[in-house]
Parts: structure tokens; C-alpha cells; sequence
């Protein structure tokens, strides 16, 4: 498949990991955009038998490790933005049973260490096997796994916790 | 999941997490039920598993149906070259030019034939050379649109490391290269990259005005040497551009300014560059009338 001609498909998946990766419209757009230039970059690196949207997330990675790298060398804070989008709008319905609520998902999401977060978004919102996402982060499975692990636990007693008055679950 | 247990043995943690990501065998999965009815700490665990999966999609699915902001859209369309689909640009890119020949050889005082003009004797031969030369033009604007209204990057090396810039992309296009000095016309050099193309590297080097219009030079390291043709102009929506050929070296300027003013741009990069072979005003000697 030629590259140029795929990723217009892939942006609006790109585009929806980058924001729950980032939470913040801009930088995650930025992190598209530096994604896509990367890909048109490299286009001849990409080998046509293997799949366009694993390769795209695994340059978005490396993009998303050097910002984070970078950002971390000059201790810049990214500002975490709901501009325009009202509570409403994302608020679970009351007909809804569940323990944990949507309302604290960003939060609690960007409360998790990098790595923990694009395992648990790769596997949970992005629908990747284990080894694709393996392969995408370049890491071995069991390192995914560990981190998927973690990072489900630590998520979820953060949404316990963010819930006021909610009583800390007790992680094993 | 890898490691799929045998019946009757312990759940594993990570057999925990495919159970939820739906990639666990059939007999492993049922056993699972089977505990789950058993255990209420275990099923509460599994439970909010699930439902963070699904809060992702709750909460950020949505995204999947914005409208693509436009600086994410361009890329995605053929920005620069590709040489796979380069026979049909080069039709797209004939029958979208709407101007053609600007025939500047009395202009230019060069006495230069427009070779392009005439549509008798050897068209074919040009037809090749002509087409390449609009593929050129047609990338250079894609690569303009592309680049000159990005905010926070519009180029690789800024203005500010000049020198290494101009070393940069001489050693890439095998050629000393220089960007040409265009304040008469009001504009600045900001800086420069490179591109890919289908003779090898590009330089584009950008400028702007006071005005904060932006336009930019390309510069391609042809390997094929040709005779010089006549400034011509492409014209792709907003974007004009006047594109020449001169032995080795191809040029295009493009901009979404009047085609009057880009023109002049056109005249002095040619002063500048062409005439005077690559090296540009600013570092030729002065000139010594006999």
C-alpha cells in the first residue's frame, strides 16, 4: 500500500490516541502533524506488506518519547485543556451502573506514566493485539504486559480516588 | 495471549487482561467465567477493566468524527513527490495549468528561445522535459502550501545559522548553493529545507515580507542537463508559480501573492543565481568593469 495514499485514513485514529495520550487539542495535534511529515519522510522505509497503521503508531511513539524527553529536559509543564467541551457532553448518563466515571478519565489518564498510559490506550482504545503493541513501542510482550497491569490497576484507583467521597479501593 | 494455561490451573495475571481484551482461548475464557462467579473481589477487578475499555471509547471516539483540522490534511494528499504516481501528476499537472509560457525572453533582455512554445518539430522530446518540469512546479506549490503556513516549524534551519544551512543543503544537492538575497522586493530569508525529489534532494528556502507573506525558492540538482527555458508560470488554486530551468538546476518560486510581485522575485533570484551561475550576489565579487 502506498503510504501517501493511506494515511489520510489513519488520521482520525491517530488524532483520538494522540488526544487521550496528550489531552490537550494542540499538542496533540502537533504530535499528528509531527507524525505524518514523519511518515512522508520515511515513506521508503515502509515495507508495503506490513501494516500501515502499526507502522504509524510506532512513529508516533518515537515522536511522543522525543517530546517527552525534550519537555522533560526543559521541565515545561503542558497544560492539560476541556476548552469547549462541556461537561454535559461527556458526562456517562445516569442509567449507567458504573463504578467508575468518565468525568475523571482525562485526569486520571494523565496521571499515569507515559509508558503505563500508551500501553493502557494502545490495548484499550486502539483495539492492538499484545504484540502489535510490542512491536509499535519496541518493547517485548512481557514488558507490555507489565505495564498494561500496572497501569489498569493504578487507573482505576485513581478513578476511585478522584470520585469525592469515594472510598480508596484497596489494590492488590 | 501467549501463554494460555492449561486447564485447571490458576488464572494468570496477564490472562486476567486478555480475558478482558477479548484474546483469550475459548476453554481458558469459560473457566474464567467460572471463577468470576466465585470471586466478587476478582469480578469487581474485571469489571472495571471492562469498563475503562469502554470509557476510552466513550470519551474519545468522539474524535473520530471531527473534521480533520486542515494542517493535518495536506500531508495526507501527495505533498511532495512520489514517484510511483509521478506519470499521472504529470497529466494532472498539464491539465490543471491554466497559464502557460510567460514568455519573459525580451523582459530578460537574454535573447532566450522559449522552447515550449511551438508546437511543431520535436514535441515530443519536450513533452518529456516540459511535463518534468511541471511536475517540478506542481510540487514545488504542494510543498509551499505545505509549509509556509506552518506557525511553530515553517523551517528546518532558521536564518539565524545561515551558514550552516547553506553548507547543509550544498552538501546534499552536491553543488554550492546559496539562498539569493531578496530584500529589494521587501522580503527576508527565514531559513530553509530539504526536500525529497525525483532528482535528489530539494533546497527550499523560505522568505516573508513585513506583511508576513511567505514565499519560497526551490532549488533541484537536475541530473539530466537541459537547455534554459523561459520563466513559466504554474497556477494551482491560490498558489502561483514561476518555474525555469537553467542546464543542472531547476527553480521555482512560488507564493500566494501577486503574480506581479512574485515575478520580480522570479527576476531577481534568476539575477542572482542563474545569471551568475550559483553563487549568488552577496558573495560575487564586485563586479569590475574592464
Amino acid at each position: 500500500m502506498n503510504v501517501r495514499d493511506g494515511l489520510m485514513d489513519h488520521v482520525p485514529r491517530l488524532r483520538r490516541y494522540a488526544r487521550a495520550l496528550i489531552n490537550n487539542r494542540e499538542l496533540a495535534d502537533d504530535l499528528v502533524q509531527d507524525t505524518l511529515e514523519r511518515a512522508l519522510r520515511n515513506a521508503g522505509q515502509f515495507r508495503p506488506e506490513t501494516d500501515l497503521r502499526a507502522w504509524l503508531f510506532t512513529l508516533m511513539h518515537n515522536v511522543f518519547v522525543n517530546q517527552v524527553r525534550k519537555a522533560g529536559a526543559r521541565a515545561v509543564h503542558v497544560s492539560v485543556d476541556d476548552e469547549g467541551l462541556p461537561e454535559v457532553e461527556w458526562a456517562v448518563s445516569g442509567n449507567q451502573s458504573q463504578s467508575l466515571e468518565v468525568r475523571d478519565l482525562d485526569y486520571a489518564l494523565q496521571r499515569l506514566p507515559d509508558d503505563q498510559r500508551e500501553v493502557v490506550l494502545l490495548v484499550g482504545l486502539e483495539e492492538m493485539s499484545y504484540a502489535d503493541v510490542a512491536l509499535a513501542l519496541g518493547v517485548p510482550i512481557g514488558t507490555v504486559m507489565s505495564r498494561l497491569s500496572r497501569g489498569r490497576e493504578r487507573l482505576r484507583a485513581l478513578m476511585a480516588g478522584t470520585q469525592p467521597g469515594a472510598k480508596l479501593k484497596v489494590v492488590r | 495471549m501467549n501463554e494460555q494455561g492449561t486447564p485447571g490451573t490458576p488464572v494468570s495475571e496477564e490472562e486476567l487482561h486478555a480475558y478482558v481484551d477479548g484474546s483469550l482461548a475459548a476453554h481458558r475464557r469459560d473457566e474464567i467465567d467460572r471463577l468470576l462467579e466465585s470471586n466478587a473481589e476478582l469480578a469487581a477487578r474485571v469489571s472495571d477493566y471492562f469498563a475503562l475499555n469502554s470509557m476510552f471509547h466513550e470519551r474519545y471516539d468522539r474524535i473520530l468524527s471531527e473534521p480533520v483540522p486542515a494542517r493535518l490534511r495536506p500531508p495526507a494528499r501527495r505533498r511532495w513527490l512520489d514517484a510511483a504516481n509521478w506519470p499521472q501528476f504529470a497529466g494532472m499537472a498539464a491539465a490543471l495549468i491554466l497559464g502557460i509560457g510567460i514568455g519573459v525572453g525580451t523582459n530578460m533582455g537574454m535573447g532566450r528561445q522559449a522552447p515550449f512554445a511551438g508546437t511543431g518539430g520535436d514535441v515530443s522530446a519536450r513533452r518529456v522535459s516540459a511535463d518534468a518540469a511541471e511536475v517540478f512546479a506542481r510540487q514545488s506549490a504542494i510543498a509551499h502550501v505545505m509549509y509556509a503556513p506552518e506557525v511553530t516549524r515553517p523551517v528546518e534551519v532558521g536564518a539565524d545559522r545561515e551558514q550552516e544551512l547553506v553548507k547543509w543543503v550544498s552538501n546534499r544537492l552536491g553543488t554550492n548553493v546559496r539562498p539569493p538575497i531578496l530584500t529589494r522586493t521587501g522580503f527576508e530569508l527565514m531559513g530553509g529545507r530539504l526536500l525529497p525529489g525525483d532528482d535528489g534532494p530539494v533546497a527550499q528556502f523560505m522568505y516573508h515580507n513585513e506583511k508576513g507573506e511567505r514565499i519560497t525558492l526551490c532549488i533541484s540538482h537536475r541530473k539530466v542537463s537541459s537547455d534554459t527555458t523561459a520563466f513559466k508560470l504554474y497556477e494551482d488554486g491560490p498558489v502561483n508559480v514561476f518555474y525555469w530551468i537553467d542546464g543542472d538546476f531547476g527553480y521555482a518560486v512560488s507564493g500566494g501573492i501577486d503574480r506581479k510581485v512574485l515575478l520580480e522575485l522570479a527576476h531577481d533570484v534568476y539575477a542572482q543565481l542563474t545569471a551568475e551561475g550559483t553563487v549568488p550576489a552577496d558573495s560575487a565579487t564586485p563586479k569590475n568593469t574592464d
